[in-house]
């Protein structure tokens, strides 16, 4: 390289090269040009912001390799699977711990679920990160929606169920799991006081009125 | 002074002559808002596979900001075609990928492109780059040329 055989040969006076470094035009941001795009950038996005809040703008979601905690006083969905899998983490994923990068968890699919009072949290490492929605008068809707848990409790009732299918036999929520696993399917699900602790979920569409976005000590 | 001192000195000009000529902290920021996007939305690809092009979406659109950043890093002369779609995309995050990666990824994105699209180059020194120059005697020439 021409520049490291300058360097030998002045490389007490400067750290820059004589000729090219202490004249150099760099470039630069000119902050007057950068504001000709910054502010109609940011006007869009706190207009994102607002519709999303007031549930008119529908969000998609697909989180997966961390815990996550979400509540919700009451779950009403149609189109109902469950069945036993396995979820495998990223390789060499800091969350894996002892588990060997997998866990054994419930996948639950439902075809159209509304939620009140959703509550999502992410455990940071000291601090969480609390997603809020569906407290007021509107309601959080998914289409699709699909999670992967380690934990579910709640106070549930179902109609038309149909316990002991083979998982790869179901057919209310579009979703078919792995050959020979028990599953069960319903075609109405209610839970009340529902409580998860996922490690993935998707969702087609999440429409989520009220949003509120904060850090917070405690989860949900 | 040993010889492992030798070419990090060679090296340090070298990047701060490459860093001069492009807008590094545009598309740097463009690119990280990208990747940290994608790492908060690792869903297995058999849910997306079934969610479909709606899921896909979300993947397609934070994988384009991390290339359009690495693109104004590599190829500087098109900022402004690479800025405008890498804001308009990072917005887009919102609506696709977890809010935007949380806000996160979409603020670094916003920010990225708008610093590239804002940077110009060959531009005169700043102040305080001029005033220690003034110290050294061989400024005269630097100033004529200004």
């Amino acid at each position: 390289m021409a520049s490291s055989s300058d360097v030998t040969s002045s490389a007490d006076r400067t750290p820059g090269n004589p000729e090219s470094g202490s004249e150099e035009r760099r470039g630069r941001v000119r902050m007057r040009r950068a504001a000709v795009m910054a502010v109609p950038a940011t006007l869009v996005a706190a207009g994102l912001a607002v519709l999303t809040a007031q549930g008119a703008l529908g969000v998609q979601f697909a989180i997966s390799g961390m815990p996550f905690t979400v509540t919700a006083t009451d779950l009403t969905g149609t189109g109902f699977e469950q069945f036993g899998s396995l979820d495998n983490m990223a390789e060499g994923s800091p969350n894996a711990g002892d588990t060997g990068g997998q866990v054994l968890v419930v996948t639950s699919a439902i075809k159209n679920a509304t939620l009140t009072k959703l509550c999502q949290s992410v455990d940071l490492g000291g601090t969480n990160l609390k997603i809020q929605a569906g407290s007021g008068s509107q309601k959080v809707q998914a289409t699709d929606l699909t999670t992967d848990s380690t934990e579910l409790s709640g106070n549930a009732s179902f109609d038309n169920i149909e316990i002991g299918n083979d998982a790869s036999t179901l057919t209310k929520a579009g979703v078919k799991g792995p050959i020979g696993v028990f599953s069960q399917q319903a075609d109405t699900v209610h839970i009340a006081n529902l409580r998860q602790v996922n490690y993935a979920t998707t969702a087609g569409v999440f429409k989520l009125p009220g949003l509120k976005l904060s850090f917070s000590s405690s989860g949900c | 002074m040993t010889t492992a001192d030798r070419p990090r000195q060679g090296l340090r000009p070298a990047f701060r002559h490459w860093r001069a000529r492009r807008p590094f902290w545009g598309g740097l920021l463009l690119a990280l808002g990208g990747g940290w996007i994608l790492l908060t939305e690792k869903a297995s690809l058999k849910v997306v596979l079934h969610i479909g092009m709606q899921g896909l979406a979300g993947y397609l659109l934070p994988g384009l900001m991390l290339l359009l950043g690495l693109l104004i890093l590599f190829n500087p002369a098109q900022r402004l075609f690479y800025s405008i779609t890498g804001v308009l995309l990072s917005l887009g995050t919102w609506v696709t990928s977890n809010l935007g990666g949380f806000l996160i990824g979409l603020l670094l994105g916003v920010t990225g492109s708008c610093l590239a699209f804002g940077w110009l180059p060959d531009q005169e020194p700043r102040r305080g780059r001029r005033v220690r120059k003034q110290a050294k005697p061989a400024d005269g020439a630097g100033l004529t040329k200004v």
